[in-house]
């Protein structure tokens, strides 16, 4: 309870702080929007010229991507970690956070959050209006309900990976280039799993768990018995990935050496 | 009841050195000459509740390890520790509550938002009711007389209104103990003395217990009776300011001015009989430095002034910043 007040309060403040610059949040929604609508018209652009893979149809592939994109901003909006090293770690804030008393990983994450990546998720949900009333999908009444719980899964399985990837940088004093390996990584998540080889397969439901955030998932609205196994799968390897993240997160802060000075 | 105590507390950082030249550096990448470095070695601390003490050394003497052991940001590599009855580390989130930092270098308010705005959040953060911050609040504000700050974006003040700003954002819990890392650091003397009020205010009504680390030993002079000096990780010196001077202070010296050239075989025929060595600066000013602590000026002028004429007088002591300064030199093995 106490930290969902604070929740509230840090949204307060993020929206106090970018309202200070008028022009700024003006050109910040603007640019915003534009980049949202060039990503969804290249999106349904691309897709028209996609041939059909492995027994997946293009509205399939395209619902994929739309359902991807929704986790994706959700987790682009409160773990927007990629400058934790230089900002907190090299440059010393985390000692800041280390002394307040709430949980440093969620200070940090309130601190950084991005609420602007959360447009992203409209446009996945156009990505996926659109594809699901091309292929004709029907959609029960609590389909919502799985679809929230499925995103909120996806993108704790994001989350959990890159927290532990975050948190290398309290082990290392220079930059690694372990985020942009595993950023490239995560592309493939975004289509079916089944039209790579069995390694990168592999790789991508148990080690790198994208496929959770995508296909599997999906899958649900898709029909696709063959992923059933791994659908009812996607919450628990959320909440496993997420611990996995936090605890390596944990080990991190015991080891923190603190800046210089 | 002990603030903060400590025994054989120490940090070890493991590092490598690096070889020179392009060929060490290829010769780094596979093996290096790691080392451990003591940067907190051994060190015992007692600080009693509503002490106000100086924490000084210098820049590496591991000053600040310290502090962020004590604050519980780093984990100690050995040794005993308590403050305010927990152990800063293990327990820190419910520990950070109970005390108060400000690091100089570095700030706890939001950037661009109003100094208030940042206060509620921190208020939010710390959990204090609103009547038990109106009531605390109010008076730090005034005392530190930021009222016409608070609505002001933290960007648009100078160094020092923000330095206030930051150090009334450290007690909005009024902690029963503050830690203060360089806090009047780049700051006009102005800002310094309201900063001292401030703090000495802040003992008194409230009890806060203060540990200061600062290169401005005015500071200390001002605010701290008891002083704990560190050289390589280890306590050096652990007591009273006065006694450190008493004990490091060289012998006092005055300066006589005369109006004429005096030769010094005549001053030291006057003079003959008390503990007083003579040199001279120009042949109208002379350095008496005073052998025995029972001599007294009055005493010296008394012989003096029936043969000459004296036009000024000035009484050399040492500086707390000399004295120190002198220890940083030669060590305190001199003593």
């Amino acid at each position: 309870m106490h930290y969902l007040s604070l929740f509230w309060y840090y949204m307060k403040q993020y929206f106090k702080s970018r309202m200070e610059y008028r022009t700024d949040l003006l050109n910040g929604i603007f640019s915003d929007l534009i980049f949202q609508t060039t990503n969804l018209v290249f999106i349904l652009v691309v897709f028209q010229h996609t041939a059909f893979l492995e027994g997946w149809n293009k509205n399939e592939i395209l619902f994929i991507y739309g359902f991807f994109l929704v986790p994706y901003a959700v987790f682009g909006t409160f773990f927007n970690l990629w400058n934790f090293q230089e900002k907190y770690i090299i440059k010393g804030e985390m000692d800041r956070v280390l002394t307040r008393p709430a949980h440093n990983l969620f200070q940090v994450m309130l601190e950084t959050m991005d609420p602007p990546s959360l447009l992203g998720a409209i446009t996945g949900m156009v990505i996926m209006g659109y594809s699901a009333f091309d292929m004709g999908m029907e959609i029960a009444w609590y389909d919502p309900f799985i679809f929230l719980g499925l995103v909120v899964s996806a993108a704790l399985v994001y989350g959990g990976v890159y927290t532990g990837i975050a948190a290398i940088g309290f082990f290392s004093d220079s930059k690694t280039g372990i985020t942009p390996m595993i950023w490239n990584i995560q592309n493939y998540g975004r289509y079916p799993v089944n039209i790579y080889n069995k390694v990168i397969k592999f790789i991508l439901t148990w080690i790198l768990p994208f496929a959770f955030v995508g296909v599997y998932p999906a899958s649900y609205f898709l029909k696709k018995e063959e992923f059933a196994f791994y659908l009812y799968l996607t919450p628990v390897i959320g909440i496993v990935f997420f611990f996995l993240g936090i605890t390596i997160w944990n080990i991190g802060v015991k080891n923190y050496r603190g800046a210089g000075s | 009841m002990l603030r903060i105590e400590a025994r054989g507390l120490t940090k070890e950082f493991k590092s490598y050195k690096s070889r020179s030249g392009l060929m060490g550096a290829f010769r780094d990448l596979f093996s290096r000459n790691y080392m451990n470095i003591k940067a907190v070695d051994a060190i015992d601390l007692a600080i009693n509740e509503g002490e106000m003490v100086g924490y000084i050394g210098e820049n590496g003497a591991g000053k600040s390890t310290t502090i962020k052991m004590l604050t519980g940001i780093l984990k100690p590599s050995s040794g005993f520790l308590r403050v305010n009855g927990m152990d800063p580390h293990r327990e820190r989130e419910n520990f950070v509550k109970t005390i108060g930092v400000v690091f100089g270098q570095r700030s706890q308010l939001w950037w661009d938002i109003a100094v208030q705005e940042s206060f509620t959040l921190l208020k939010k953060v710390y959990r204090v009711s609103d009547a038990h911050y109106k009531r605390h609040m109010e008076h730090v504000i005034d005392v530190l007389d930021i009222e016409d700050l608070l609505a002001r974006p933290v960007r648009k003040l100078s160094l020092g209104q923000r330095m206030r700003c930051e150090l009334a954002a450290a007690l909005i819990h009024n902690p029963p103990l503050l830690f203060l890392d360089e806090p009047t650091i780049g700051l006009d003397v102005l800002v310094k003395l309201k900063i001292r009020d401030f703090l000495k205010e802040m003992n008194k009504e409230y009890g806060t217990t203060v540990l200061l680390t600062t290169h401005d030993l005015s500071d200390i002079e001002a605010l701290c009776s008891r002083v704990i000096m560190l050289d390589e990780g280890k306590v050096i010196y652990d007591g009273e300011l006065n006694k450190l001077k008493e004990q490091m202070g060289s012998k006092k010296a005055v300066f006589v001015d005369f109006p004429y050239p005096v030769s010094l075989e005549k001053l030291e025929s006057v003079t003959f009989g008390l503990p007083v060595s003579w040199s001279q600066i120009h042949p109208m000013q002379y350095r008496g430095v005073f052998r025995s602590e029972d001599l007294s000026v009055s005493h010296l002028l008394e012989a003096i002034i029936p043969s000459f004429e004296v036009t000024d007088l000035s009484i050399e002591t040492m500086s707390t910043e000399e004295v120190v300064r002198k220890i940083y030199e030669e060590g305190f093995a001199h003593v």
